[in-house]
């Protein structure tokens, strides 16, 4: 997803991470009880995982999440008019890409002076499932969340 | 549910179904289409701003929603 928001960045397009809830708490980044230590979780956002595009923060109970769904790791796309125009409950680059793709078509078709109306679709995408890198991410919250993960979902 | 009892069951402590799964409301999230909810956020220094001032800035503005995990 850096890469989609530096592919895109000529063309107006902004990107952001907001940091919502720890989804496997572990002891290493355990469940959050305050503001300082969100923002300690979201820095290692940045620092560890590598994350480029800006880190936003919600507020400590999960306002603005909970409000568009609470999914874990969910992507939105919303118009310069505060209209959502997109919205995944799992992120895939491939998918967001090609949102992106479509709706920059339109801007540019409407310059070209077409006429066009809104309508919504849904669509199945699919998102790369790769289990053996995502336990390696849990790892890094430490042994509970592995062990929690695989008994919850094996 | 009272802010202390919501920030808690929000900040679930352990991954069971019967603590995160109450979360995941994808299907009643608002609809495309539609003027989106705005909310504040801050930013890693503590600088507050909202939604709605960084959708403003652009043609469009993707948001990943996500954590450490």
């Amino acid at each position: 997803m850096n890469a989609i928001a530096d592919r895109y960045a000529t063309h107006d397009v902004g990107g952001i991470f907001l940091y919502t809830n720890e989804a496997h708490p572990g002891e290493y980044y355990p469940h959050l009880t305050s503001m300082e230590q969100k923002f300690r979780h979201a820095r290692a956002l940045r620092d560890i995982l590598g994350v480029t595009r800006p880190i936003l923060v919600d507020a400590l109970d999960g306002a603005c999440h909970r409000a568009y769904g609470s999914m874990p790791n969910m992507t939105w796309i919303f118009a310069r008019s505060g209209i959502a125009v997109y919205k995944s409950d799992w992120t895939d680059h491939h998918s967001v890409a090609n949102a992106l793709d479509y709706l920059l078509d339109v801007v540019a078709r409407r310059r070209a002076g077409e006429r066009l109306a809104p309508f919504r679709v849904e669509r199945l995408d699919y998102r790369e499932r790769d289990l053996d890198a995502f336990y390696k991410g849990l790892e890094r919250n430490g042994p509970k969340a592995v062990r929690e993960f695989r008994a919850a979902v094996g | 549910m009272d802010d202390i009892e919501l920030i808690a069951r929000y900040n679930y402590d352990e991954f069971v179904p019967e603590k995160y799964r109450p979360w995941m409301n994808f299907d009643a999230s608002p609809p495309l289409g539609s003027p989106a909810p705005d909310f504040p956020l801050w930013d890693l220094d503590g600088g507050q701003t909202r939604l709605s001032a960084l959708w403003a800035r652009y043609t469009y503005l993707v948001v990943e929603f996500g954590s450490f995990t």
